[in-house]
């Protein structure tokens, strides 16, 4: 509103609804970029886990002898980053995944996986701010 | 003659070779399909089991008395009544349904049970890490927890035999974890958010 005090209300989203969901890639048990559900699908001990784009703040690679490395950093309290009234989360008492990192021969994977996420992050907050132009 | 129910296809512990794997009164084996070591388990140490969404396609996780688990991946969503029978009349114990959930947020409760870490959305686990699967953890700030996976120095692939994979799980993949972090937020006291180092 025009005093600036208004909280914005935390919009709830969903990756999936049901498991049939998920793309048949996650049999491999590798990352999978799931473009169309605004979705990343994280391997962690052999379950395909999804983490919406919205959670995510960023991804980086990184090289260490013949090894490469994924890190996925997520959105959480105390980053210091974004106006209070927007976290992406609805609670901030609740325990947070802050970051997953894993790691490959396959160096050129990991940039295009790290690619493949800012480009949806950077289309996901720019839907969002047109969504907010729109409300203005 | 001794009834056995088996199953063609079953993953064991995140292996990267299937295998059949063969349920009977007095326990539970598993052997790959291209040979080698065989699997096998006494029914005196199944203390549960849960059947869920998985990556090949439905897991049998087992958990052992003696507080480890056993995950069995590659199941149809069809078999869940055969495998039901199985558990409760053998080995007494319900194949109990965990759906997990798939909502995509990070948020949620870190929660410790006897064998696992579990991670739950909405009180659905989101994802689990067995104990014997972490290597070492620390304090990798304030209200932030570093999780580590063991063999991060190897890229081995899963063995089988006494112990599968024990410890590999986090390396079964072509995506090998090596770390989760964890924030955990009013762990501090006032007195140590003051003065206290991080």
């Amino acid at each position: 509103d025009e005093n600036g005090v208004e909280v914005k209300k935390f919009k709830r989203f969903e990756s999936y609804k049901r498991d049939n969901q998920f793309p048949p890639k996650v049999k491999e048990m590798g990352i999978v970029i799931d473009q169309k559900n605004a979705t990343i699908v994280l391997p962690v001990m052999g379950r395909p886990v999804p983490f919406h784009i919205n959670t995510i703040k960023n991804a980086s690679k990184s090289d260490e002898g013949e090894w490469s490395y994924l890190r996925i950093n997520f959105l959480s309290p105390g980053q210091g980053v974004g106006r209070k009234d927007e976290q992406p989360f609805e609670d901030a008492s609740a325990h947070f995944v802050r970051s997953l990192t894993f790691k490959s021969t396959d160096g050129d994977r990991y940039a295009d996986i790290a690619n493949q996420i800012s480009n949806l992050k950077r289309d996901a907050v720019k839907k969002e701010q047109e969504k907010k132009d729109m409300e203005d | 003659m001794t009834a056995i129910e088996s199953f063609d296809n079953i993953y064991l512990d995140l292996s990267k070779e299937s295998g059949k794997s063969r349920f009977a009164e007095n326990g539970f084996g598993w052997k790959p399909a291209g040979g080698g070591e065989a699997y096998t388990l006494d029914s005196g140490e199944i203390g549960g089991a849960q059947w869920s969404r998985a990556a090949r396609g439905y897991e049998v996780k087992i958990l052992l008395r003696s507080s480890g688990v056993v995950q069995l991946d590659g199941f149809h969503q069809e078999d869940y009544e055969r495998l039901n029978k199985i558990f409760k009349n053998w080995y007494s114990v319900n194949l109990e349904n965990k759906e997990h959930s798939l909502r995509g947020w990070n948020w949620g409760k870190a929660e410790f049970s006897k064998a696992e870490l579990t991670f739950n959305v909405q009180n659905r686990p989101a994802f689990e890490i067995p104990y014997a699967e972490i290597s070492n953890t620390n304090l990798a700030g304030r209200n932030e927890i570093a999780v580590e996976f063991a063999g991060s120095d190897s890229g081995k692939s899963n063995g089988h035999g006494a112990t599968p994979g024990k410890g590999k799980k986090a390396l079964a993949g072509k995506d090998m974890l090596c770390e989760v972090r964890f924030y955990i937020p009013g762990t501090t006291t006032r007195k140590e958010a003051e003065g206290g180092e991080a």
